[in-house]
């Protein structure tokens, strides 16, 4: 009981904060100018653009409309984002089951394997994505390797269609995201105090209660910016869905990716981009109002 | 008096190059085309021969290029674009004439190129490569015959066809189908293929425009509608992937050597359109792509094995007969829209 | 050996417990996500000695790609641009990315909670919109496309990684940190720069890592945002995929893994000696 409620109190910990001075406003000075001039500019650029007409060659004319919006609040585009969106909640889900065991494992390795372990997760990723997906396409193909290893180990008799599956969509995102879960589910494991642990352990706690009672509380930031990391940007992730799914079910960042290009119409694309921050921006702020009243 | 003045003369001139170096003049040519689409080995040779550099951007669709261009990212010297976009960019004022004299190998092309309906006369624009839109499949497993769309998206086939991922080509196959003409893409006639558009699209596995030979040979689908240099490709690998020009219609697409107008190197742009027209360099061209080209100085020095390649050179087909797309303009929106939503469902 | 009578009841004394089990079973997990994560770049490594262009059947054992990559000075040089900028990015993300979460912390700003929020835009911003816009800002800027412009494009959207990361590990630090070292007569500064910094560490590494593999990779925002003497690595990978990726590439990818595998080894061998 000791130990939870002292693991309580180091994870809900209220920060000191104190009002800025001079000093601290002149160090934050460059992020906000950055963050003025290359997110917020563009960002109204493109609430601009939402309510722009185009022509026929698929530049923006600047009289005001309505209809980009309207046109968004149909069926078939709020189907397909949320198609998106619970591939993004799959492959987060998975990612989290799947890193959160590895992270926790090099977390509390000792600091020289540490280091290098964490450095061996990522450095897949610096090959070029095209080739590690057609890797996996030639692994999972009919005429791939997985195939051919089932049937020599006559678990199978015909080769079966791994490929442009759900089944591929997901595991090329998980393979894609995993990384972005493992990092920063590790910076919190990397400080837990092992004693915490031991004493937990001394005072008979079976392996499960120990993990629920005392190391998921504490890593829970560490789990909640992993989350954070591969949620968000797998919504608008189309590359690696378009190339193991074959295309046939388009997400909401290809048909934005399409507005841009074969439809020509750049301000449909801005609105369908809006409303997508506007449903981020949403959820995101109703869940720090959750998470104050939670605290209080 | 006079000697006086010629020395000025010859300082002026003198100061103005000098200035005209110091302004950092742009000597390089800038050279904005489709990735991969003009082999290194071209360019290296230009080089070599006339001393100019050439500087590379790509671009992956017409409509990229058009974004980038009109956003006025970078003076660009050549572009490539398709028949189409050529056609739109007439139109809206945004291409330089091209000065014939200074491109003698024109006469190079096959006549039937030299006066098509985007370009007549190659007043702005030099074919490339052309190409057309055809089925490809794998003999031994597809009995056949096939000789159209229709034998594509047949219930043996469902879950087996690859199909290229563009709305507008979808669209003209549905046309051609139906018996209408490819560029008549009107709401109605769209409303008209839809039911047609929604059985084939169901059985479909994979849509993909980059590189539809790869569910080809992995053996994930048996049967397609893709590029002519795809299965060109194909048909190199392996001779059971069978070319077929579709009966109902074929449609020819022409990519381009065009001068915007903010290019400020003109005669160094159309140096290297003359250059590539060149049968030897065009023929480098055709090693690479194998696509069909309209240099028919070029084609006399190609292998038999790639003029008999029926992907690139289909036996008995008369070019004149392909249609090419005309530009849809805001239509593009709509056909965009129906594909993605009978994909989506 | 506990005594049995202490021991909860229903545990079976005679099983092994306790943290030898949990650390063998997430050491196989480990294994087996690692196995998972290398599967296709050992295939990657066995085709780029595959003779067969194509890459769907082994036809037989060269080194003609590696040779064939040295002289490709193209992709060679869009290798280097790659590696420039995405150092460069990661270096402005560390920077402002750690700076922003600990003066967000640290102190209190006016409209802190719609900071916060701006600072989730990039992440969430689909990457095309994100190119044209900032395209167009550039242009009307003034700005030539070139390095600069992409630099300033990747790391608005490779900060935010940064900033997450830090973040979360400053939730649940001890606030006696920086007091004591302030109590020692330490200004601010010297604090954050003194004890906070070596506190954030393994977090600034996993956002760096973050920023650089994202940078390294990033193919949409760099079409629109980039000039012609920066053009980098993924612009020529994805111009490749309609003739067949070549397997210069395959080359150039081990090579670039051989090579920081051997220099992370040799790092961690070289402060192995630090510490004896």
């Amino acid at each position: 009981m000791a130990v939870t409620a002292a693991a309580a109190a180091l994870a809900a910990g209220p920060s000191p904060q104190r009002r800025a001075g001079l000093g601290p406003w002149f160090a934050v000075t460059p992020m906000l100018g950055w963050l003025a001039l290359f997110v917020i500019v563009p960002t109204l650029m493109l609430l601009v653009i939402s309510f722009c007409e185009r022509d026929g060659l698929g530049r923006i004319v600047y009289s005001f409309t309505f209809e980009n919006y309207t046109r968004a609040f149909d069926w078939k585009w709020l189907k397909i984002l949320g198609i998106s969106v619970w591939y993004a909640f799959l492959t987060t889900a998975i990612c989290l089951v799947l890193g959160y065991p590895v992270a926790y494992f090099i977390g509390r390795s000792s600091e020289r394997v540490r280091g290098l372990l964490i450095m061996l997760v990522m450095i897949p990723f610096w090959t070029s994505f095209l080739i590690r997906t057609y890797a996996w396409i030639s692994i999972l193909s009919q005429d791939g390797l997985l195939n051919a290893l089932l049937m020599t180990l006559k678990i199978t008799s015909a080769p079966i269609g791994f490929m442009y599956t759900p089944f591929a969509v997901i595991l090329g995102l998980v393979y894609n995201f995993l990384p972005f879960m493992i990092l920063p589910i590790y910076t919190s494991v990397e400080k837990l105090d092992g004693s915490l642990i031991e004493a937990a352990y001394d005072l008979g706690a079976r392996p499960a209660r120990v993990f629920s009672k005392v190391v998921l509380p504490l890593t829970q930031p560490g789990m909640a910016a992993g989350i954070l990391l591969v949620f968000v940007p797998a919504i608008a992730m189309f590359a690696i869905t378009n190339l193991m799914g074959g295309g046939a079910n388009p997400t909401i960042g290809e048909v934005i990716q399409n507005q841009f290009t074969k439809a020509r119409n750049q301000p449909f694309g801005a609105a369908l981009g809006v409303l997508l921050l506007a449903i981020f921006i949403l959820s995101l702020w109703l869940s720090s109002k959750f998470r104050r009243s939670e605290q209080e | 008096m006079t000697k006086h003045k010629t020395k000025l003369i010859a300082a002026a001139c003198a100061g103005a190059m000098l200035l005209a170096g110091c302004g950092k003049k742009d000597e390089t040519l800038k050279l904005f085309s489709w990735s991969e689409y003009v082999p290194q080995a071209v360019i290296d040779k230009f080089t070599e021969e006339t001393g100019i550099k050439v500087s590379v951007e790509n671009y992956s669709s017409n409509e990229e290029m058009l974004a980038k261009l009109l956003a006025g990212g970078g003076a660009y010297d050549l572009i490539q674009p398709s028949e189409y976009a050529v056609q739109a960019m007439i139109k809206e004022d945004l291409l330089q004439e091209l000065d014939q004299a200074k491109i003698p190998n024109l006469k190079n092309l096959a006549p039937e190129f030299r006066n098509m309906p985007f370009d007549p006369n190659n007043k702005f624009s030099v074919p490339w490569l052309a190409g057309f839109v055809g089925v490809v499949y794998n003999a031994e497993v597809v009995p056949g015959p096939v000789v159209g769309y229709k034998d594509v998206f047949t219930d043996e086939h469902a879950g087996r066809i690859v199909i290229l991922d563009d709305a507008r080509e979808t669209v003209s196959w549905g046309l051609a189908t139906a018996g209408i003409p490819i560029n008549n893409v009107t709401d109605e006639n769209l409303a008209t293929i839809t039911p047609l558009l929604k059985d084939w699209l169901g059985k479909v596995k994979v849509f993909d425009s980059d590189s539809p030979k790869t569910a080809m040979s992995n053996g994930d689908t048996d049967i397609g509608i893709v590029w002519s240099g795809e299965g060109a490709l194909l048909f190199a690998e392996n001779p059971k992937f069978q070319w077929v020009m579709p009966v109902e219609g074929v449609h020819m697409f022409v990519d381009n050597l065009a001068i915007p107008k903010t290019s400020q190197n003109k005669d160094k742009a159309e140096a290297f359109i003359n250059f590539i027209l060149r049968p030897e360099i065009s023929k480098m061209i055709s090693d690479e792509f194998p696509y069909y080209n309209p240099n028919l100085a070029a084609r006399a020095l190609l292998s038999p094995e790639q003029l008999n390649n029926p992907a690139s050179y289909p036996p008995g087909f008369d070019v004149t007969s392909a249609q090419l797309f005309t530009d849809l303009g805001e239509q593009a929106s709509k056909v965009d829209e129906l594909i993605t939503t009978l994909k989506a469902q | 050996m506990m005594d049995a009578s202490l021991l909860p009841p229903g545990r079976r004394w005679w099983l092994p417990q306790g943290p030898a089990v949990q650390r063998a079973f997430f050491g196989g997990w480990t294994v087996a996500v690692f196995a998972f994560l290398y599967l296709p770049i050992a295939l990657l490594v066995v085709y780029s000695f595959n003779d067969s262009k194509l890459n769907l059947y082994w036809t037989g054992f060269t080194t003609k790609w590696y040779g064939m990559l040295f002289g490709n000075e193209v992709l060679l040089r869009a290798f280097q641009n790659s590696l420039i900028v995405a150092t460069a990015t990661t270096a402005l993300s560390v920077v402002i990315g750690t700076s922003a979460a600990w003066l967000l912390y640290r102190y209190r700003f006016p409209a802190q909670q719609t900071l916060g929020l701006l600072i989730f835009i990039p992440m969430v911003m689909p990457e095309v919109l994100m190119g044209v816009s900032l395209l167009v800002l550039f242009v009307s800027l003034g700005i030539p496309l070139g390095y600069t412009t992409l630099i300033i494009a990747h790391t608005t959207f490779c900060f935010p990684f940064v900033l997450v990361g830090v973040q979360a590990r400053l939730q649940g630090i001890d606030p006696s940190l920086e007091e004591a070292a302030m109590d020692l007569g330490a200004t601010p500064l010297k604090a954050f720069w003194l004890v906070i910094i070596p506190y954030l560490l393994p977090a600034i590494v996993a956002g760096a890592l973050m920023s650089f593999t994202l940078s390294f990779d990033e193919y949409i925002v760099t079409i629109f945002t980039s000039g012609a003497d920066s053009q980098t690595l993924p612009l020529k990978v994805y111009g490749m995929v309609r003739v067949g990726l070549n397997p210069q590439l395959n080359a150039l990818s081990t090579m670039f893994i051989a090579a920081t595998a051997v220099l992370v080894i040799a790092s961690q061998v070289f402060t192995r000696k630090k510490t004896v």
